[in-house]
């Protein structure tokens, strides 16, 4: 199959700066820092521009040209206060459209937030113990008879209360209060182990992305850039190694 | 200086070095190692797979190419699960970062099942706002989003026949590598305008996304590059994800070797110490 120029130029760049970024595992080198400026300066003018194109052109300057929506003025404008952060003269300006942010931003993320993640949860934990009975109310419907039936939820219910415990510094964790403390730093423990275990599955993730990439681009349809570019990688980072050796940092 | 001690102040690029191995050896050479269903995958499949034809199916690729390697064989799978079960894929972005690679992603995969742009399906592209897109997209679909990423006007696009804000929406799913993503879809989509919804994640977010899946606020999760290689398997079609499962297990495996390895010298070592500092004393 025949590439176009662009592909392969683009194969030869993403090679290139995996290579520059993975050097950093030997140490730290102008290759790698070449390829850190350039991934930051890439997605940021990426950003400025999609955003420049998306909110500037097409959500501001066309509908207002365009269809004549001069209301979307309004929000232009409450927008603009928060530049005159950058004439001191005029800064306390600013703080009306900080104040609609914040009251918009607060007025609809606390109750929905609320109700998500506290409510819910909440209302999860308790569930092995407790159901809606049919006619509305709380019925307590744990079975006795049966109590592997819930195991994970007494599990979690168990988990929960002595997590809480343990962050409940008003009263001394001593006696009985210890053993539940204690409870509570076993069932962290678990989930942070839990957590550090996915974290590293992802990371291997990234790693496995990369080098299946590498492996893809060692391709001759490509002119084997990642051959290449090893050599050269490894070759700048012997000549570099070498130069700093003959020049022994002052003490 | 014994043996344990210089395990212990191993240098650490030899540690990359295994791991670097570990990992590119199985890719060279795989070796097809099982892949288990989980539940909470086949919570989306099922539910997809369960979707008559011609649903309103959205998906929300909330993630850049820094997490390419997870979510894009997430994203590849679902689309080509929703092509094939012939929804109308309405698919939109809330990171600005990912929207060329969201795009790329849905034209590959349209392409391939040989589906229609504006007929078939629609990629909406970014809207500035995050979870306020969401919120506006509940109210009405062409506020948030007046015209796709190609610059078309969204009214009338017969894609979005029928569908005038989220309640149209029969299922959604957000492939999010973190804020906004499957959190913010489910507080300020699902949680107030009440449509299913699905969530897929890299590994690090996914424990903080479990207390959702199990409460029953998300159908189900994707989780990180397992995840995408389940889903794989779930289609038929293995792609990227099944092929780095075996790394995936061979670097796994090298870690906890390591890591019991280095306990084992810690502990002998201390032990060995403790019994000199007995001796001398």
């Amino acid at each position: 199959m025949e590439l176009s120029f662009s592909v392969i130029l683009g194969a030869w760049i993403a090679t290139g700066l995996t290579l520059f970024i993975l050097s950093f595992l030997y140490e730290d080198n102008p290759l790698f820092k070449l390829a850190e400026h350039l991934y930051v300066g890439v997605s940021l003018g990426y950003t400025i521009v999609k955003t420049y194109d998306t909110v500037v052109m097409t959500l501001i300057v066309r509908p207002i040209l365009d269809k004549g929506e001069w209301s979307l003025l309004i929000p232009v404008g409450i927008g603009m206060l928060m530049l005159t952060r950058y004439v001191p003269k005029a800064a306390w300006l600013s703080r009306y459209a900080f104040a609609f942010i914040v009251g918009v931003g607060a007025g609809l993320a606390i109750p929905r937030t609320i109700s998500s993640f506290i409510l819910k949860q909440i209302e999860d934990t308790v569930r092995p113990l407790l159901g809606i009975a049919p006619g509305g109310g709380v019925t307590f419907d744990y079975s006795l008879l049966n109590p592997a039936s819930h195991l994970n939820g007494i599990i979690i219910l168990i988990g929960v209360v002595s997590v809480l415990f343990y962050f409940f510094f008003s009263v001394e964790h001593s006696g009985p209060g210890k053993t539940v403390a204690r409870a509570g730093i076993l069932f962290l423990m678990i989930s942070f182990g839990a957590a550090f275990g996915y974290t590293v599955m992802a990371r291997m993730s990234l790693l496995i992305g990369r080098l299946t990439d590498l492996i893809e681009f060692s391709d001759a349809s490509y002119g084997r850039p990642t051959l290449w570019l090893v050599l050269l990688t490894v070759a700048t980072l012997i000549i570099l190694s070498r130069r700093g050796s003959t020049h022994p940092p002052n003490q | 200086m014994t043996f344990a001690e210089r395990m212990l102040r191993i240098d650490r690029r030899i540690i990359f070095l295994v791991i670097g191995l570990c990992t590119l050896v199985p890719l060279l050479f795989p070796v097809g190692l099982p892949i288990k269903i989980s539940s909470e995958v086949r919570g989306v499949y099922d539910y997809i797979e369960g979707l008559p034809e011609g649903s309103v199916f959205l998906l929300s690729l909330d993630f850049d190419p820094a997490s390419k390697p997870e979510l894009y064989p997430q994203a590849i799978s679902i689309l080509r699960h929703a092509f094939k079960k012939n929804l109308r894929v309405v698919a939109m972005t809330l990171w600005v970062s990912g929207t060329g690679l969201a795009d790329q992603i849905l034209t590959q995969t349209a392409k391939e099942a040989g589906k229609e742009n504006g007929k078939d399906y629609v990629f909406l592209g970014w809207s500035p706002g995050g979870s306020a897109v969401i919120l506006n997209m509940g109210q009405d679909l062409y506020n948030a989003f007046p015209a796709d990423y190609g610059g078309k006007a969204t009214k009338g696009l017969p894609v979005l026949a029928g569908v005038q804000n989220l309640r149209d929406v029969t299922y959604a799913v957000s492939l999010g590598a973190g804020n906004p993503g499957v959190e913010a879809w489910y507080v300020f989509g699902k949680d107030k305008y009440k449509f299913e919804l699905g969530g897929g994640c890299t590994g690090v977010i996914a424990p903080g996304l479990y207390p959702l899946l199990r409460s029953g606020q998300i159908n189900g999760l994707i989780g990180g590059l397992r995840g995408a290689a389940e889903y794989e398997t779930l289609i038929g079609q293995k792609g990227k994800a099944v092929a780095g499962m075996d790394a995936q297990s061979a670097t796994h495996l090298a870690i906890i070797v390591l890591v019991a390895i280095c306990n084992i010298f810690y502990f002998s070592l201390r032990r060995q110490q403790r019994r000199q500092d007995g001796m001398g004393s």
